[in-house]
């Protein structure tokens, strides 16, 4: 495992979000990171944790912790593993020892990514990529989204890039419609063209997306203002979808954080097809982060069917998995936990086993899917690592078992 | 260690051994002479004449790469579709699983259980090849293999615009090929899908794209050339303009004129077939497709049969799946436009015998089959999923080599269909020869598999047992024993090994210098590095499985 960097940098993949930019340079003599933005710098300048693997707090060896990491499993009626914060090769290996187990799968992200999903197996959609945006796009439309909180460099590589195919970039009409406390200004051009900016509160994303989906319909609207936000701007923005070459419309289902999502979701991919019947327009889901893309692809090409969401509390044992972000939580359950994950995580109550294991992208090389789907990166090693990969931990595990 | 397989009846058409009864000797993967007297037989198998193929090859089947997971992901029902009792059922019989989106597990096993050794995904979209081959990496028991789709990515687009002279085109496609780790060269709906992104709906064969100012029948032309100067063995696999439109086999026919005579091969030519006469302005065509099929020597095709029952359509042509969205069953669709590289529709069919247009498609397909004269020159498909699951095959099968079992089937159509079809009157039936010509020995050698699809000295050793029955659906359903490269991996019909098979590649040379202008062209547009477009070899093969074959000479 352990493997010495010597070149003098090395060009590489970030998985801190789902646009997966692999234009990252990391220099080693001396310590540089170029094209990074906040998210990518603080993966890669995470601290190395000189952490062993325990058991209820106890330091212990791995075979040790792995070891009653199956007693815990073969005691439990009904175990889940969850978190899945990895990429593919730790994602399968997962798979593999979950089967085992029968048990189910849940990522960390299941509540947003869940709402894309219902949206698919319900109508299906009409989306694009970020090629395709970074290329075509005249309108982008952000609904209740500023994208950047999630993907930091999506104006930067994808709408204000200097040269495109079919468009001139500087032109591109941004709109943010919805949402609330937005950073916009990633949406002003170069050159200092404004985007239109029509906010609201997030609960009112329902109204505000049927009423443009009904006008883009053509269907009569009897409303002067819907939710603070005045009719005749929507109409605005349903024309100049009308006339676009290429719309886009993006949404980030994580910041449509209320009950029945899906169906907002839904009214922003109908307008999607509605426009498509006579011009071109296409939607993007963006957002998406450790792994939950390739881990929601894998299980289910592995099993014939996307995973969903799960109640932890309903099962009496979990494994954890958290390679990419220790500073996400955990969910509480009074059941037994099994922590596979991050060397830098921490517990206010220390799990009934901890294994520390790679983080790839850094301690270790992986493979992720980008958010859009389709386009699949390689992570590199970027610093030396004797920690154990997931998959390594699985094997070991499977290895046990038989 | 030898194997020796004693009393096979040899059905093996690339020597031309129609049922002869010979021994078959394996050692080490592959098929040996005669050993000596002295050599050590450790293994022996009395098949007592039963009946001996190569095993076979699918030639076109989506197994894996973006539409097909898309098409996991929005059907969830499908996995409960096993249980249901579908109406069409009696037309299918009972070893129609009606499985239209299995596992990358299930794809593997249901093929093997079929004695299918290997099948070839036909639509790798160039930027998405890494999941593809992820998800074939996933796919036990059978080798794999894939045709990267070109055609439609702006680069070449603009290279044709550009009127680029043919050496830097036929570097950029061979440069394509060793980057996806491709063995063949796909064109889906030539220019349509750039087309479809620019608003155009329609694209036939002389018309422009509108931005690039070029026709179908100018990148058929470049394409084939290409593929053909840079060694490639299979043909340009072409998926023609106007799938599954009324009329359209006039496209069809004036497409196998388009290469000047250099071999294409047209897939799922029944999509491809249909006239636009009689009340319904529908009708077959099947008669015209065949006779230009028999007279173009160039070209082979694929039918792409449908049979009936659910199913899911999935292809990279999303300007005709957009058209086709009002006719999803169940009512979702997706449709993708994908990275100035392709796109993507994936829209749920119900096919019904009662249905005028769904029982006319099912008979254009088998009017295909029964007129068209070499064997050699057309192979059996349902793209699946598109026409029907893979697993249909020995359902297939029988319609071919049995007329009482197809006419009967053909008397349960809905009756203006059979007004409008000739079938009743094509007597053929293909012969346990002319089978494992479609499925093995033509399939091979239109790929360019040198070692596979036969039962010679030197060749691997994938060998399929049946035993012969009258019913040959039964037949083809449950081989008595399955070889997978000399181990013995299935026993009647149940899988008795894992294996996890290999990945056919051809690696064919370009200059070097072809990347000057794809670097730049990445550095500007794409969002990707040049460097991690390609994918090596080492990606694919992992833990000992998947090794890469490079065909190749």
């Amino acid at each position: 495992m352990q493997k010495s960097i010597d070149s003098n940098f090395i060009k590489t993949t970030c998985p801190s979000c789902g646009l997966l930019c692999d234009d990252i340079l990391i220099g080693t003599f001396p310590d540089t990171i170029e094209n990074a933005c906040q998210k990518g710098i603080a993966f890669f300048t995470q601290k190395k944790s000189p952490i062993t693997p325990s058991i209820a707090g106890k330091p212990a060896t791995l075979t040790q912790a792995i070891a009653h990491t199956i007693d815990i499993l073969k005691t439990a009626k009904n175990p889940i593993f969850a978190g899945l914060s990895t990429d593919l090769a730790g994602f399968r290996a997962v798979f593999h020892t979950a089967q085992q187990f029968k048990a189910p799968m849940m990522h960390m992200n299941a509540q947003s990514t869940w709402r894309n999903t219902k949206v698919l197996q319900s109508t299906g959609w009409q989306t694009t990529t970020l090629m395709e945006v970074k290329n075509r796009a005249d309108v982008i439309v952000c609904i209740g989204t500023d994208v950047i909180s999630h993907n930091p460099r999506f104006f930067e590589r994808n709408v204000w890039n200097k040269q495109a195919l079919f468009t001139d970039p500087q032109a591109r009409d941004v709109i943010y419609l919805g949402g609330e406390n937005l950073e916009t200004s990633a949406g002003v051009s170069p050159s200092g063209k404004k985007p239109m900016v029509l906010p609201c509160k997030t609960e009112s994303l329902p109204k505000i997306t049927a009423a443009l989906r009904a006008l883009i319909q053509n269907k009569p609207l009897n409303a002067t203002t819907i939710a603070g936000i005045a009719v005749k701007d929507l109409k605005i923005i349903a024309e100049r979808l009308k006339q676009a070459n290429y719309a886009v419309l993006i949404w980030v289902a994580k910041d449509l954080n209320f009950a029945h999502a899906e169906l907002t979701i839904q009214n922003i991919t109908e307008s999607v097809v509605a426009l498509n019947t006579k011009s071109r327009a296409m939607g993007l889901a963006l957002g998406g982060s450790d792994g939950d893309t390739t881990v929601n692809y894998a299980h289910t090409w592995l099993s014939a069917l996307a995973p969903g969401e799960q109640d932890v509390n309903q099962h009496d044992a979990m494994v954890w998995i958290n390679s990419f972000s220790p500073e996400k939580p955990m969910p509480t359950t009074a059941s037994p936990t099994i922590v596979i994950g991050n060397s830098n995580l921490q517990f206010t109550t220390p799990p009934a086993v901890f294994i520390p294991i790679a983080t790839p992208g850094l301690d270790c090389s992986g493979t992720l899917f980008r958010v859009d789907s389709s386009i699949v990166l390689p992570l590199k090693q970027t610093r030396e690592s004797t920690l154990p990969t997931l998959a390594e931990v699985m094997t070991q595990l499977d290895a046990l078992l038989t | 260690m030898i194997t020796l397989l004693k009393n096979a009846k040899l059905y093996d058409p690339a020597h031309q051994k129609n049922g002869v009864k010979e021994d078959i000797y394996i050692r080490n993967g592959h098929i040996i002479a005669k050993p000596s007297n002295t050599e050590k037989i450790n293994k022996t198998i009395d098949l007592n004449g039963k009946v001996v193929m190569a095993g076979a090859i699918d030639m076109h089947s989506h197994i894996g790469g973006g539409k097909v997971n898309i098409a996991r992901m929005m059907l969830p029902e499908y996995q409960e579709a096993l249980r249901y009792s579908e109406p069409e059922a009696h037309i299918c019989g009972p070893h129609c699983a009606h499985h239209a989106t299995p596992s990358t597990i299930a794809t593997g096993m249901r093929y093997i259980e079929m004695g299918y050794t290997a099948a070839f995904e036909p639509a790798v979209l160039a930027i998405n090849a890494r999941q593809a081959h992820l998800e074939m990496g996933d796919t036990p028991m059978i080798d794999k293999g894939g045709y990267t789709m070109l055609g439609n990515d702006d680069y070449f687009l603009r290279l044709l615009s550009e009127k680029a002279d043919q050496k830097t085109i036929n570097d950029y496609v061979a440069w394509t090929i060793n980057a996806t780790q491709a063995i063949g060269v796909k064109v889906v709906n030539p220019g349509g899908i750039s087309a479809f992104k620019f608003n155009q709906r329609r694209l036939d064969l002389d018309e422009n794209n509108a931005h690039y100012q070029i026709s179908p029948r100018q990148i058929l032309q470049s394409l084939s050339r290409a593929v053909h100067d840079i060694g490639i063995a299979k043909p340009l696999h072409v998926h023609c303009n106007n799938l599954g439109a009324a009329g359209n086999f006039q496209t069809t026919l004036d497409t196998m004129g388009a290469s000047d005579g250099i071999p294409m091969h047209l897939t799922h030519i029944q999509f491809h077939s249909y006239a636009a006469e009689g009340d319904k302005k529908f009708s077959s065509a099947a008669a015209q497709i065949a006779e230009a099929l028999n007279k173009n020597k160039h070209i082979t095709a694929d039918v792409g049969q449908i049979l009936f029952g659910q199913t899911v359509t999935a292809s990279g042509d999303n300007m005709m799946q957009h058209l086709n969205t009002k006719y999803a069953n169940p009512k979702k669709s997706v449709i993708m436009d994908i990275e100035c590289d392709a796109g993507c529709g994936v829209v749920p069919f119900k096919y019904r015998d009662e249905n005028y247009v769904n029982a006319l498609q099912w008979a254009i397909g088998l009017e295909i089959f029964l007129s068209v004269e070499d064997p050699w020159r057309i192979f059996i498909t349902t793209d699946h999923p598109n026409g029907a699951p893979f697993t249909c095959y020995p359902h297939l099968i029988r319609l071919l080599m049995d007329k009482p079992f197809r006419d009967e089937a053909f008397a349960k159509l809905n009756l203006d269909a059979q007004a409008m079809s000739n079938l009743t009157s094509l007597e053929r039936e293909y012969s346990l020869y002319d089978i494992a010509t479609m499925t093995r020995a033509g399939a091979a050698k239109l790929i360019g598999l040198g070692d596979r699809g036969h039962l010679g000295v030197g060749a691997a050793a994938d060998i399929t047992v049946y035993t012969e029955q009258d019913d040959k659906e039964a037949m083809f359903s449950k081989p008595s024993y399955v070889f997978k490269d000399g181990e013995l991996v299935v026993k009647d019909g149940e899988i008795i090994k894992v294996v996890w098979g290999k990945t056919h590649t051809a690696k064919p040379a370009y200059d070097q210098n072809i990347e000057k202008g794809l670097k730049d062209y990445f550095d500007k547009y794409h969002t990707i590095q040049l460097d991690n477009f390609k994918i090596s070899n080492d990606e694919i093969a992992q833990d000992g499985r998947n090794q890469v074959i490079n065909h190749t000479k």
